[in-house]
């Protein structure tokens, strides 16, 4: 530098004039980089390629238009807004380039310009003086060292800081809970329609058979439930959740188990989708608009509603997800309530004609709500509820059984057996996957086929006194069927030998023979009506009637009535049976029934 | 004295010297055994980063992650795959009030999808990769209700190819993976019968 | 790279295979039986070239060349202007054209998972910016900082009022470089996450975009840079750290003087990076005693130091391993399962549809921690390592008798050159040899 100052000692004007014009240019670039800047970050802050807060001011927008479908004004703002996001996006992503470009090359010359100036302002070098240098590199060692402990302890401060922070401690792999409850957990409580496995039977025997809802004895709690819904009580742990919904709103209320107390409410929104007929009030008079059975896996609670409305809830009544599956064509109201499959929430949407080819089995992700899988059911509309044995889910329609492997959706069976409008839901016991044909018959049917096993896996029938509306229920040996018009019947489970009837050989057991005609153990009429499904507990049947009176039945080898207890009100939901107690859905209210009041749920 | 000091001072160099020489070998041999490790496993194969359409979950994060400001993810459909629907849940919205092309009915942030029609009930969509995203509504839509025929993928002609993909970092599923570099597009395959 | 026609190839066999049932679709493809439409290829990807790898090759080859030049400027041409245009080149190539990507600091981590993930195949070139480098350090001194690393060009461009920096903080500063390589090299040997290029200040520069947080540091960087020579290159860089070791046994290196130093002290101030050592001093009286019971003490402390570090790394792990996703999904799923949070992320909705156990995600969480934890052992006994040495350094005392360039610190810019007044001389007999000839 010592030849740029000689230079500018010579010919001091013209450095002057170049020194000025480097400072000058400096300022313009940089004043100019500083206005590109502010141009950009203006441009940058509100929205980058995607700007989520316009694609949901249109989001609501749009929603707000098909609830409206007729509002020309607001029809207008939706096709302004579009076009101008649009080309704000555009316009933003030009600007961002060439700016980004502009500043560039302006920082470029405003660096130029500095550095000139820079070098015609240089200081030329003077050396220090250094009095005592053995001193002062002392210090600066021992200044030097001190920071460096320094640097240490703001480690180890930084290190302690950071150790200290809340953990998660996860649980140790072999012993790490599952998402879903295990077989056991659900045993111990009743977290479906008619309970674990869809069966009706009770883990418990410590259940009260004395009550009379019109003296209060023998219940130990008696809750409103504002909107009317024909499902069942479903129970976990402390908690009783059932649904109700009218034509325009769809709740699902959560019961405190030891109070009665209502805790919360979720509300249900309803999504129309395009293209769908609007349920008519009438027609749902038999169903209500709440008639599936809610479903739970002890995390959360899920409710689905005669509108193909699904919300799933936690336990403190959040609204996790929802969605709509459309809604389902159904002549008299979708009734099929929910099953679980471990992560998976299975609903059976069987709607309109079979040849209308809309019917299908739906398994959605319990989490979030996203389809796992989806299989068409070559089916009418129905009303019966899926059911999960084992590792299958069984389905009954117009006129197939069909069962499916839950992980994926295929086909394990079919057997070609039912039907008319079949409603009462299937049940697994003995061995036996037992479907009834209203009015027609009940099928046991072995599940252990492939493909089409109406020829070979039916191996009795039962044709007296068919039930229209409940299902079965049965403890394994013997099954109980009960009409709507109050006539109770036995059967034998088990292929009892008939004397009668010649002894298969192998040769003929190789044929396809036609199934059995099984005969009536007993039979009663009990001479009132029923729409609740029969349930066992221990060795007795509760039947519900629609009256509101529970029938209790010994059972065994013929008919013996231990007890009748009268609710008081009218009953059409299957009741929830936990430990020590009974929870029974009348027309209006939520009944707790127990013998003890402080013995824990 | 000062001869003294000399040699003191000399030897000490010499032993300077002698240490750094032998640093010196054992940073020569420290990165010759780190060339040989890498030569060892080093296959011909470079790799590009790909999205596989078959974990992808259509979060949305290939739009906002990537460094470009226009993300290098786009995308793709399958013609084969596509059933050419009428209402096509990758086009509009779930609850769209008419079939048409208006604004109130797509799906589509920046309307890149072209919808035109092809023969009786079947209708032909395209992706106008010039205004695509990636934002992934369409994907979502077609894998829910459709036949998935859409998905996304990385355009190589516009991935920078970052040591770490940012959109890789941010992605909830992992379906961001490195793939060899001669087969760059990981794309579905047509199974209807 | 994709073979011409590959594509097309490929397209015909999925045509092919359109006859062959793999599964159910919920809407058949239709036949066009009224138009006989034909079906577009796949979107627009068949008309787009593939991306072409001979430009990681020239990389290579411009890396080599640049490093060659910049030794040779450095040392046989000793011009600080010529220095200057190759680091303008280099900021240009390497940087705006090449996007700053792959960079030597950045190639850390490709190594460190190539050794430690056997199933990660490392791009040559990042191998090759890796090694290359260090190599020529270890002949000719830190010349790749000099003129061939973009993000050092690009903080030595905008250094404009240089201020010196005490050496004190200095030090304590330069420890932080120390615990971002750790850190650097632990999180990409668990194959959790390149922070390296996750937090490069100076990226979104390069390519002209990038997100606002990143920016801004950036700008921090190079406004403090004005001031500061290099910040990032003397206080962050992981690669420098390295480069700092193999530059003190270096072959060759940078010389202030040509010839005999006359110890002027004309250069003292000329280095912005304050990497030009004095001539010590003879200690006080009695400070040597005093020093080497200090140096006795230290020795018995580094182990110790070692330990305490090793521990600490240790102990982060639950914190530190959340940089890996495996570890942040297992710990989200678990607070899902438990109740302790009530809404869903992408990433478990993700997890769940995949049907995996938890206990395996679990599992793999767990051992993901278990290395961290041995990973944090190594790591921080490393850096207690480095505290500790540099705590030795700093007691015991080098003889010098001339101005030098600190053999680690110096970054070989040249600056210091024009100051000498030996270097004058040199230049100008070479003038005159020049105009005589």
């Amino acid at each position: 530098m010592e030849v740029a100052v000689g230079k500018a000692s010579e010919n001091s004007k013209t450095a002057i004039a170049w020194y000025r014009c480097a400072v000058v240019s400096a300022i313009v670039a940089g004043l100019f980089a500083i206005v590109v800047l502010t141009l950009i970050v203006r441009n940058y802050v509100p929205g980058e390629t995607v700007n989520t807060q316009q694609e949901e001011e249109m989001e609501a927008l749009k929603i707000e238009f098909q609830a409206r479908p007729d509002d020309e004004q607001l029809l207008g703002r939706i096709r302004e807004l579009d076009l101008k996001f649009r080309q704000e996006r555009l316009r933003r992503l030009d600007f961002s380039r060439l700016g980004s470009y502009l500043l560039l090359g302006s920082v470029a010359v405003l660096l130029i310009g500095l550095k000139y100036a820079v070098a015609f302002k240089k200081k030329l070098p003077a050396p220090q003086f250094h009095p005592d240098r053995r001193q002062e590199q002392v210090r600066e060692a021992t200044w030097a060292r001190w920071a460096v402990t320094g640097g240490f302890v703001m480690l180890i401060a930084a290190g302690l800081y950071l150790a200290g922070r809340p953990r998660i401690e996860l649980p140790k792999p072999e012993m790490a809970a599952a998402s879903y409850p295990s077989t056991e957990e659900i045993k111990k409580n009743w977290p479906y329609f008619r309970g674990p496995g869809g069966a009706g039977v009770s883990a418990y025997t410590n259940i009260s058979d004395n009550w009379n809802g019109k003296t209060d004895q023998g219940i130990l709690w008696k809750s409103k439930v504002r909107l009317e819904g024909f499902n069942s009580p479903i129970v976990w742990g402390d908690r009783v959740f059932l649904s109700g919904a009218d034509p325009n709103e769809r709740e699902v209320y959560c019961f405190d188990a030891l109070s009665g107390e209502l805790l919360w409410t979720g509300g249900v929104k309803h999504t129309p989708q395009k293209g769908d007929e609007p349920l008519e009030a009438e027609m749902l008079r038999d169903t209500s608009f709440a008639a599936p059975t809610l479903a739970t896996d002890g995390r959360r609670v899920y409710a689905i509603f005669a509108t193909g409305d699904i919300a799933c809830f936690d336990f403190n009544g959040r609204e996790i997800w929802s969605r709509n599956l459309g809604i389902p064509e159904n002549a008299y109201g979708y009734a099929s309530s929910l099953a679980m499959y471990r992560n998976l929430l299975l609903i059976q949407y069987d709607q309109a004609g079979a040849e209308d080819n809309k019917s299908k089995m739906i398994a959605l992700h319990a989490f979030s709500g996203q389809t796992a899988w989806e299989t068409k059911r070559p089916l009418p509309n129905s009303w019966t509820s899926p059911i999960v044995a084992g590792h299958q889910i069984i389905t009954v329609g117009d006129p197939w059984v069909i069962a499916y492997n839950p992980a994926n959706g295929t086909e394990l069976w079919r057997a070609k057996c039912m039907g008319g409008e079949v409603a009462p839901s299937p049940i697994y016991a003995g061995g036996y996957v037992f479907a009834i044909e209203p009015y027609a018959k009940l099928v046991a049917i072995r599940p252990d086929g492939k493909g089409d096993v109406t020829k070979t896996h039916i191996d009795w029938v039962g044709e007296d006194y068919i039930p229209d509306i409940c299902s079965p229920v049965s403890n394994g040996e013997l099954i109980f069927l009960l009409t709507t018009e109050g006539m109770l019947t036995c059967y034998n489970v088990t292929e009892e030998k008939d004397a009668n009837v010649p002894e298969s050989t192998e040769e003929d057991k190789g044929k396809l023979l036609a199934p059995a005609t099984k005969t009536i153990v007993w039979e009663k009429d009990l001479e009132t009506y029923f729409r609740a499904s029969p349930s066992i507990v221990g060795d007795r049947l509760y039947l519900m009637s629609e009256k509101g009176v529970m029938f209790i039945i010994k059972i065994g080898a013929e008919y013996q009535e231990l007890a009748k207890c009268e609710l008081g009100e009218k009953s059409y939901a299957s009741p929830a049976f936990a430990d020590g107690r009974i929870y029974i859905r009348g027309l209006e209210n939520l009944y707790c029934i127990g013998t003890d009041s402080t013995k824990s749920p | 004295m000062a001869e003294d000091n000399k040699t003191i001072n000399g030897s000490a160099i010499n032993r300077r010297h002698f240490l750094r020489d032998g640093f010196w070998g054992a940073c020569m041999v420290s990165l010759g055994a780190v060339a040989g490790l890498l030569g060892r496993k080093y296959k011909k194969k470079d790799t590009v980063w790909q999205i596989d359409p078959y974990t992808c979950v259509a979060c949305g994060n290939c739009a906002t992650y990537c460094v470009l400001e226009e993300s290098a993810v786009k995308c793709v459909k399958v013609f084969a795959i596509c059933g050419y629907c009428d209402f096509c849940s990758a086009y509009y919205e779930p609850g769209a009030v008419a079939l048409d092309t208006a604004a109130e009915n797509q799906l589509c942030p920046t309307g890149a999808i072209k919808r035109e029609f092809i023969e009786d009930p079947y209708y032909e969509y395209t992706i106008d990769e010039k205004l695509c995203i990636g934002c992934g509504k369409c994907v979502k839509g077609c894998a829910v209700f459709g036949n998935g025929a859409l998905f996304l993928q990385v355009r190589h002609d516009r991935c920078l190819n970052c040591n770490e993909c940012s959109i890789a970092a941010a992605c909830p599923s992992g379906a961001f993976k490195r793939v060899p570099a001669d087969k760059p597009y990981l794309l579905k395959e047509t199974v209807h019968t | 790279m994709v073979r011409p026609g590959y594509i097309i190839n490929r397209m015909a066999v999925f045509l092919v295979l359109c006859g062959v049932a793999l599964g159910a679709e919920r809407f058949p493809p239709p036949e066009f039986v009224e138009t006989n439409h034909q079906l577009p290829p796949i979107n627009q990807i068949t008309d787009v070239t593939p991306r072409s790898d001979i430009y990681e090759y020239i990389d290579v080859g411009v890396l080599l060349a640049a490093l060659g030049l910049s030794s040779y400027l450095v040392l046989r041409k000793r011009s600080r202007r010529a220095i200057f245009i190759l680091m303008v080149f280099s900021l240009l190539y390497f940087g705006f054209w090449r996007k700053g990507c792959i960079c030597s600091i950045g190639a850390i981590q490709n190594i460190t998972l190539s050794i430690f993930d056997p199933d990660y195949a490392i791009p040559i070139t990042a191998a090759a910016f890796f090694l290359l480098p260090l190599v020529f350090t270890l002949f000719f001194g830190r010349t790749f900082c000099a003129a061939v690393c973009p993000l050092g060009a690009i903080q030595d461009i905008v250094l404009l009022r240089p201020v010196s920096v005490p050496k004190w903080l200095e030090n304590m500063l330069r420890l932080f470089a120390y615990v971002y390589l750790g850190a650097a090299v632990l999180f990409a040997a668990t194959g959790s996450a390149f922070v390296i290029c996750r937090y490069d200040p100076f990226i979104s520069f390069f390519r002209l975009s990038g997100s606002l947080n990143m920016l801004i540091l950036g700008a921090c960087f190079l406004v403090v840079g004005v001031f500061i020579g290099r910040p990032y290159c003397r206080f962050f860089c992981p690669y420098g750290v390295i480069l700092r070791q193999f530059s003190r046994f270096s072959k060759r290196r940078v010389t202030i003087t040509p010839d005999e130093c006359i110890q002027c002290g004309l250069c003292e101030d000329s280095c912005p990076f304050g990497a030009i050592r004095e001539p010590t001093a003879e200690w006080p009286v009695g400070y040597y005693e005093k020093s080497k019971k200090r140096l006795a003490y230290l020795i018995i402390l580094v182990p110790v130091l070692a330990f305490l570090c090793g521990w600490m790394g240790f102990a982060v792990r639950p914190v530190m391993s959340r940089m890996h996703e495996r570890v942040r999904l297992a710990e989200r799923i678990y607070l899902e399962d438990t109740g302790k949070v009530q809404d869903v992320t992408d990433a478990s909705t993700a997890f769940r549809a995949t049907g995996q156990q938890t206990k395996e995600l679990y599992a793999e969480a767990s051992k993901i921690r278990d290395e961290f934890g041995l990973g944090g052992w190594l790591v921080g006994g490393f850096i207690g390592l480095v505290i500790g040495l540099k705590l030795i350094g700093l007691t015991v005392r080098r003889q010098r008798v001339d101005y030098e360039a600190d053999r680690a610190g110096c970054l070989a810019c040249g600056r210091c050159f024009e100051y000498c007044p030996q270097e004058r001389l040199r230049l100008k007999n070479a003038k005159e040899i020049i105009g005589e000839s």
